[in-house]
């Protein structure tokens, strides 16, 4: 059974490149965003075309990328560090001006080396570490403004707050529609699987926004007819739940070695996933507005919080780990990905002390350790099988 | 096969009785006689170590022992373990704090700031007796217990292992997350999880993109210092005032300008009056908190100077110095080459950014004093934009008249490592000097693989 709106997705997605192309001449100017409090609304309400810097699993480019970034950066970031080096990708190619935040420093570092190297135009967004603070939050309205100033002066007009207004509430419904199709990838008898849903919500990184809204809306219809009523209930599969560093279009290492031990991927945390598209409430038309709604959600692993009993990304993570009925946690870190890597133990005693276990799996880009990471994930996912089934049983 | 020692020579002893006393916080005092008793009789009973002759470590046969504030800051390392327990013993709060941060506000609300390097030296300053293998092979072993608990992949661990998993009884860790290293901050969000409940814990935010430019970050960074001081005030029962502040911004500005011009003197001059590491251990008091001691280091760092500066009238050379080195300038955190064995090659270190920006920043001494904190702190010079940073380097390479730049970055130093190429290669474009990237352990020995490669670029030159 295949949803057909998302074979449309795929066409679209390839046409996509040319489309930015055509649109760069007849004046439009694209911005390339990376981050994970980018408001990306604002460079959408400028009459930019928002695309997102988001690429992996290309071991060459991390190389290229490690000459101008050093070795010691996270893989991540040494790929996009090489893409614009080489500047072949297709998105990258088309970024008239680029828009970073310092949410994760090294982050913050790719900005200034791909501003250093290869002279390309940097708005850097400014984050605080203690983002839970009142005083915080007074100084990231002022990065708000600023950066906004930036991107307006680039755009050459002021931001007018009715398009901006039309703008959340366009990337409100795109928000709304996604956490009503997500529901569907882990729910009993699914219809759609995880890794469509994931493609999907990547997708919206590089589409035009409001063609994005209808695919969905077009995609929920289609699921809604398929499956009237999803439920999502723990079942003898061995539901798989992805935390830890964000798993970019390209790298799907990770996800097809879960596949192909017979693991279901049932949600997920990621800054690449759903998370970004949860918890955002904008409560004022405003920069500051739609800045501090993007702190104020679950935040990202990169800020330093100093009580454990409170972290909300650890409540987040507990929230839809029962929300999938997920029997453990893959939690996937990136060679030098600090700010998971950091907390990997930390989080695996957390998740015990609630019965999940959790299996770190450290990698980068190379395929060198592909036999060695399936080994791993085999047992695991045989460990929480056999575990749900010995509670399936009990249950009957 | 027995370990050589070194041993400092009686010849000098009359000379070293002649120098000045070293003045402490709490106003006691140690004269010449009391340390030279203490670096030929106690300390190479606690601290064989030290004084083992060992090409690894860097130690020579012989010192500087001409140069009396050598002996003393030796005499302040090798007592500083101790010195914290009786500070302790007496009720002083301690905080644990980032490398290359001023310590103005700490010394304002009375407490010893000690970066991870000093946690470090303290910790392992308690056990007596052992030799340099030992010393090393039991820092190795704190380290991997803090990895375990944090990242594998961290450079710097923070002191984690120490305040954690051993007992060190550090009140506050309360470093600024300045950008010459991450793994700090993340380090501080590690002793959530730790069993030690009792340590208070803060990041003092350090705003990062033309931070000096917005009046907003100023502020900003002004009251994370006003939350700085209260979460000290709160640890040792007691309030901070303005004055108080003013009066240690006052106090670190003597010794940043006594310690500028310590190293333009060295500099004013072609025949090298030290040697590197008397000229790294005697500039490094600049900040005041080399020795959890501001008034011990301000008193050898005033003596430093005079006799810098008799030297450099008298075209007297330092210990060990060989004739025209090739000077050296280090870039990164946390960083340095073996200098002894550095100079045998025919070189001699002339200056580091890392420990030396934030020594150039003065405070201003009138309006508001957080603010006026604030505003230096985010003028740090090693903290600015890639072009910024460089241009500032390169100055100091100029005054330095250095010939060659290495840029050295730890093992897993992801912030420094990320731009020290474009940092190396701005500095080689503008002023034509030769360059490398050198990465390394910071944890160990420093091997024979590391000196061929400082070697070899010494030999280009």
């Amino acid at each position: 059974m295949s949803i057909q709106t998302l074979e449309i997705i795929r066409k679209r997605l390839a046409e996509r490149p040319e489309e930015l192309s055509q649109a760069r001449k007849n004046g439009q100017k694209v911005v390339g965003w990376t981050g994970y409090n980018v408001p990306e609304e604002i460079i959408h309400a400028l009459g930019f075309i928002p695309v997102r810097i988001a690429i992996g699993g290309d071991d060459r480019l991390v190389e290229v990328g490690a000459r101008y970034a050093s070795s010691k950066t996270c893989v991540f970031i040494r790929e996009i560090v090489g893409a614009f080096a080489e500047n072949e990708d297709p998105y990258i190619q088309q970024t008239d001006i680029l828009a970073f935040d310092a949410t994760c420093l090294q982050n913050f570092r790719a900005a200034e080396v791909i501003e250093y190297f290869f002279k390309k135009d940097v708005v850097v967004l400014a984050v605080p570490r203690n983002f839970a603070e009142d005083d915080a939050k007074t100084y990231f309205v002022h990065e708000a403004n600023e950066f906004t100033r930036l991107l307006e002066e680039r755009a050459g007009s002021s931001l007018d707050t009715a398009v901006l207004a039309e703008s959340v509430a366009l990337y409100n419904d795109i928000r709304k529609t996604l956490k009503s199709i997500y529901i569907f990838q882990a729910a009993k008898d699914n219809v759609i699987s995880w890794e469509e849903v994931y493609d999907l919500i990547q997708a919206g990184d590089l589409l035009d926004k409001k063609e994005y809204l209808t695919l969905l809306q077009q995609t929920l219809v289609e699921l809604t007819e398929l499956q009237q009523n999803p439920v999502i209930e723990a079942d003898g599969d061995s539901r798989i739940f992805i935390s830890g560093s964000l798993i970019p279009r390209g790298d799907r290492k990770l996800i097809s070695i879960i596949n192909s031990v017979g693991g279901r991927i049932v949600g997920d945390d990621l800054w690449s996933g759903i998370l970004p598209h949860i918890d955002l409430d904008i409560k004022e038309i405003s920069p500051a507005g739609v800045a501090l709604a993007y702190l104020n959600r679950t935040p990202h692993a990169a800020l330093p919080y100093l009580d454990l009993e409170s972290d909300r990304r650890l409540k987040k993570l507990h929230e839809l780990l029962s929300q999938s009925k997920a029997h453990g946690v893959i939690y996937h870190t990136l060679r030098y990905c600090d700010p998971f890597t950091f907390k990997a133990k930390e989080t695996k005693n957390v998740l015990a002390k609630s019965g999940i276990p959790l299996l770190e799996i450290h990698t980068e880009y190379a395929g060198s350790d592909y036999e060695a990471m399936k080994t791993r994930v085999e047992a695991f996912v045989e460990m929480i099988k056999i575990k749900s089934e010995i509670v399936e049983e009990e249950a009957a | 096969m027995s370990k050589q020692l070194f041993r400092y020579s009686e010849e000098n002893k009359e000379k070293f009785l002649e120098s000045d006393n070293i003045t402490f916080n709490d106003g006691s005092v140690v004269t010449p006689e009391e340390i030279w008793d203490y670096l030929t009789v106690e300390g190479p009973v606690k601290y064989p170590g030290t004084y083992e002759i060992n090409l690894s470590q860097g130690n020579r046969d012989s010192r500087d022992e001409a140069l009396p504030t050598s002996l003393k800051t030796h005499y302040l390392s090798l007592t500083f373990s101790a010195r914290m327990e009786k500070a302790k013993e007496n009720g002083k709060t301690i905080a644990f704090i980032q490398g290359g941060q001023a310590v103005d506000p700490y010394t304002a609300a009375d407490t010893i700031a000690l970066r991870p390097f000093l946690v470090g030296q303290w910790y392992h300053g308690r056990e007596h007796g052992n030799d340099i293998y030992k010393s090393v092979l039991r820092r190795k072993q704190s380290k991997e217990s803090a990895f375990h608990d944090m990242s594998f992949e961290a450079c710097q661990t923070g002191g984690y292992e120490h305040v954690q998993v051993g007992d060190l009884p550090i009140d506050v860790v309360a470093p600024y997350t300045v950008l010459r290293c991450s793994d700090v901050s993340y380090g501080v969000e590690a002793h959530r999880h730790g069993p030690n409940k009792d340590v208070k814990l803060i990041n003092i935010d350090y705003p990062m993109r033309h931070q000096a430019d917005k009046p907003w970050a100023i502020e900003y960074f002004a009251r994370n210092l006003r939350k700085l001081v209260k979460t000290l005030d709160e640890a040792r029962g007691k309030t901070t005032t303005e004055d108080d502040l003013w009066r240690a911004i006052k106090l670190h500005n003597e010794g940043r300008k006594l310690g500028t011009e310590l190293a333009d003197l060295w500099w004013s001059t072609d025949i090298p009056p030290t040697n590197s590491d008397d000229r790294g251990s005697l500039v490094s008091l600049a900040n005041l908190d080399m020795h959890g001691d501001v008034q011990a280091s301000l008193s050898v760092l005033k003596e430093a100077k005079k006799i810098i500066a008799e030297r450099v009238k008298n075209g007297v050379k330092g210990h060990a110095v060989t004739d025209n080195p090739k000077r050296l300038f280090i870039l990164g955190s946390c960083v340095g080459i073996n200098e002894s064995r550095s100079e045998d090659a025919g070189a001699i270190v002339v200056g580091k950014d890392d420990q030396w920006s934030h020594c150039t920043k003065l405070v201003e001494e009138e309006g508001d004093p957080y603010y006026n904190l604030a505003k230096a702190t985010l003028e740090y010079p090693y903290e600015q934009s890639i072009e910024k940073r460089a241009q500032w380097t390169i100055e100091q390479i100029k005054k330095s008249r250095a010939d060659g730049v290495i840029f050295i970055h730890n093992w897993g130093c992801n912030t420094q490592a990320a731009i020290s190429r474009p940092i190396v290669d701005f500095i080689k474009r503008e002023t034509g000097i030769p360059t490398y990237i050198h990465e390394r352990d910071l944890h160990g020995l420093r091997d024979e693989q590391e000196q061929n490669r400082v070697n070899a670029f010494i030999e280009m030159l």
